[in-house]
């Protein structure tokens, strides 16, 4: 059965019928054509479906589209200025840190809840932080070089 | 992977939860984190006809600290990343070290307390922790409460006390007493997202504070059908000066005679009671260290 759900998601409001049994993944893909957010194992164990839930990452393929009613979701479209790139994003591509790029939304959005709560985090921090999201193209190194070079930039600016 | 159709409900009291519950009993499933829950309807592992949300319950996630009894009641639905971050849970190394072991970021972010504990896993990173600090869980029903040490909540694998009609509200931690240090450390073959291969948790109170040891418990997972306590080691240790050679000797025993590990996928059982005396040595050491 449909059920009615009130979401907002990037910035935008949205009234939308859902299956109860519809995740939240889903329904950023599928009912708001939001193609950015990956679909890897769907079992909470890849990451590449990383959205925030209300500011917190969460894996969005284990999350009902019912159980985000009324609340506030963010996506990587969300976080795009309307030119040019967010510093995360801006950082990813000069550091080299996007090879495949399947893995590159969620990292972004892990990495985007870490320094939204720590703007400072040293190298270990940045680990953990993206410890629930896996490279297959195994560029790890250069991911957390980014992020690295965003607080950095941050702390000077 | 799709998920199985369900009838969907999402009460907001307690009291709409145990009712539904008594009503629909085996063909209801509550769903909190969902971190497992999601999981096992994408796998087909379950199917049921309806499934409850407990997300709209806020007297569920609500921690509260009563200094009068000594006791702080965590609902079973807080956060576990919430948890790790509260200022009650300092004393708790053991625990919060479990949490922080569960799963990701992005679990931890979704996962609750009371979801780690009624999955019943074997293997759990709160579990240990739970028993070993004498915790309690409150179990509501329409007729009512009442309340299961830890240390009789699990029956095996995915099994515990909790009735067809009940469900896990709360769970309440006692006070410290002084001089008691506690530490957790989870074996597993990497940092995150790792199910352990064995994990032990020790509690530790002396009677000053050079000892001797006047209570200790030691809780290890992994390496039986349920969480075990390790009481042949805890005999050892009651009544004398904390020391290595006695932590040691325990560890020892621990490993010889309180464990029954199974050979599997991730482990064989020889492995895990030589990992159960080294873990258990050193949980015994940090909890030590952790006395302030």
């Amino acid at each position: 059965m449909k059920r009615l759900i009130n979401i907002t998601v990037n910035q935008k409001k949205y009234e939308l019928a859902v299956e109860s049994n519809m995740t939240l993944a889903d329904m950023i893909r599928e009912e708001l054509k939001l193609t950015g957010t990956k679909k890897g194992c769907g079992l909470g164990e890849c990451g590449a479906c990383t959205v925030l839930l209300d500011g917190k990452s969460v894996s969005s393929c284990l999350v009902l589209a019912v159980e985000a009613d009324n609340r506030e979701v963010t996506t990587i479209e969300g976080i795009e200025p309307e030119n040019g790139l967010h510093p995360i994003q801006q950082a990813f591509v000069e550091k080299g840190a996007i090879q495949c790029g399947f893995c590159t939304p969620g990292m972004v959005l892990s990495s985007k809840a870490l320094l939204d709560e720590n703007p400072q985090p040293d190298e270990q921090d940045i680990r953990r932080a993206i410890s629930g999201n896996l490279c297959r193209c195994t560029g790890y190194q250069k991911i957390v070089e980014a992020v690295q070079s965003v607080s950095i930039r941050k702390q000077t600016a | 992977m799709l998920i199985p159709r369900f009838n969907y409900h999402k009460p907001s009291t307690l009291k709409e939860a145990c009712e539904m519950k008594a009503e629909f009993k085996d063909k209801a499933i509550f769903l909190a984190g969902g971190t497992d829950v999601i999981v096992n309807l994408k796998r087909g592992v379950i199917s049921p006809e309806n499934l409850i949300s407990l997300n709209g319950i806020s007297e569920m996630t609500s921690n509260s600290i009563d200094n009068k009894k000594g006791q702080t009641a965590i609902g079973a639905c807080s956060k576990v990343a919430g948890l790790v971050k509260e200022k009650f849970l300092l004393p708790y190394s053991a625990l919060k070290t479990g949490m922080e072991n569960i799963g990701s970021p992005i679990i931890r972010n979704l996962a609750t307390l009371g979801g780690n504990i009624v999955t019943a896993r074997p293997a759990a990173d709160s579990s240990p922790s739970l028993i070993a600090y004498k915790a309690t869980a409150v179990l509501n029903s329409v007729s009512g409460k009442r309340e299961v040490s830890m240390d009789d909540f699990f029956l095996g694998p995915g099994k515990t006390v909790l009735n067809d009609d009940e469900i896990l509200s709360a769970i309440i931690l006692d006070t410290l007493a002084s001089y008691t240090g506690s530490a957790y450390i989870k074996l597993g073959t990497r940092k995150a997202l790792e199910i352990s291969l064995v994990n032990v948790a020790a509690i530790l109170t002396l009677e000053k504070p050079d000892g001797p040891i006047a209570d200790v418990r030691i809780v290890m997972g992994a390496v039986g059908p349920v969480p075990l306590r390790a009481k042949t080691a805890e005999k050892i240790l009651i009544g004398e000066k904390p020391e290595a050679g006695l932590f040691s000797k325990a560890a020892e025993a621990a490993s010889l005679k309180d464990c029954s590990p199974i050979d599997d996928f991730r482990g064989s059982a020889e492995y895990r009671r030589d990992m159960v005396k080294v873990l258990t040595e050193r949980a015994l050491r940090n909890a030590l260290n952790d006395i302030k």
